[in-house]
């Protein structure tokens, strides 16, 4: 990228392109870095997984759910989707841009098409770990202490429990790899 | 963008900033705008959760449940021990999708067999949960359902069913429901609502 900007540099310092051309091109830039991924994937046969699109929570009060996750975890909710029995609550890259949602919801609340919770289902998700960047052992401990939270784990993996005990792991990149298990 | 780029320019050409510093500027907010996060994120408090760092999937078979996930999703299985295995949501040193920090890894799943009261982080054992994650969507890149619906056909896999246009629940083979949908299904247009929604990314 910064190869591509230099060039457009010495284009418009050399009067090959004016300054709205050059506003342009760093603008499209940007753009086609930005969309770079997508375009690799596509090329791949089968599905290419990018993330996790959303994860559906199901518990006795979604407002409790909603209410920890937004203040433990810095998730936002989105106004337009909390109707009373459900919220989605926003992490990481924007909507539409890599980004993923939890979805807190009471009991019978499900989507078109979902089953919801299947009482018959022999597999669980039995917790989930978030990511924390900018990891500082000290500053995610008392954190979590003044949110009046136990912790378990380790150093840079860390454990709690939500409003209904659900637990929640929280972890620096350092500690929790897939390619340094 | 363009017109951060522009005020750029103006300051470059009026002497109020080098060229080396021009690059440098236009290099970092070429890389970060379509990120999501810049330096306007950094002003958050609190723990701010970044991705999904990893699913933990408890099953009757790990390494079933892992070899129908690889199949499915075109997923690696790495670090298998007697009694899990994980699957990255990439290769090793790929960045997740939209995200620029360095600090922040593939998302992967864990695909293990042991019991549901294990310990959570070496304490006491896990306790029994009032909630459930009763289904995880995946976000997959060029999505399109009947294309979809074709492609889990293929593989062999059945009860697949529509979740609004623009996404398709399929049970795994321990019954759990995961579903499949494309960028577009966010937590602004839900897979429902997309068709109508005018949030158009």
């Amino acid at each position: 990228m910064e190869r591509v900007i230099a060039d457009l540099v010495q284009s418009l310092d050399s009067g090959r392109i004016d300054r709205r051309e050059f506003c342009k091109a760093v603008a499209l830039a940007a753009a086609v870095y930005g969309a770079g991924d997508a375009a690799q994937a596509q090329a791949q046969r089968g599905f290419k997984i990018i993330g996790v699109n959303h994860l559906s929570y199901t518990c006795p009060d979604y407002t409790k759910a909603r209410d920890w996750y937004t203040s433990v975890l810095n998730m936002k909710s989105e106004p337009t989707r909390d109707d009373g029995k459900r919220a989605n609550l926003m992490f990481g890259p924007e909507p539409g841009k890599g980004g993923s949602f939890l979805v807190t919801r009471n009991p019978g609340n499900v989507a078109s098409g979902s089953a919801g919770a299947k009482p018959g289902a022999e597999a669980v998700i039995d917790h989930i770990c978030y990511t924390i960047p900018n990891w500082d052992e000290a500053r995610v401990r008392a954190t979590l202490k003044a949110k009046g939270l136990d912790v378990t784990g380790r150093d840079g993996s860390l454990h709690v429990y939500d409003p209904f005990d659900y637990d929640v792991q929280i972890a620096s990149a350092a500690a929790e790899n897939a390619f340094r298990r | 963008m363009e017109g951060f780029v522009a005020k750029q320019v103006h300051d470059y050409q009026n002497g109020k900033i080098s060229r080396r510093r021009l690059v440098e500027i236009l290099t970092f907010a070429a890389t970060t705008a379509y990120a999501g996060k810049g330096a306007l994120g950094a002003e958050q408090s609190g723990l701010d959760a970044a991705l999904v760092n990893h699913v933990s999937y408890t099953c009757p078979d790990f390494r079933r449940a892992a070899d129908w996930y690889s199949m499915v999703f075109n997923l690696d299985q790495v670090g298998a021990s007697a009694r899990d295995v994980a699957l990255p949501f990439g290769k090793r040193g790929e960045k997740p999708y939209g995200v620029t920090d360095d600090d922040v890894p593939l998302t992967h799943m864990i695909c293990r067999t042991r019991p549901l009261d294990a310990s959570a982080g070496n304490g006491p054992p896990r306790r029994k949960a009032n909630a459930v994650i009763d289904h995880i969507a995946f976000t997959v890149a060029d999505f399109d359902r009947e294309r979809a619906k074709a492609q889990l056909a293929a593989v062999g896999v059945k009860n697949v069913r529509d979740g609004g246009p623009f996404s398709v629940y399929v049970d795994d083979p321990f019954g759990y429901e995961v579903q499949i949908a494309g960028l577009g299904v966010t937590a602004i247009c839900g897979a429902e609502a997309r068709a109508t929604c005018s949030d158009t990314r």
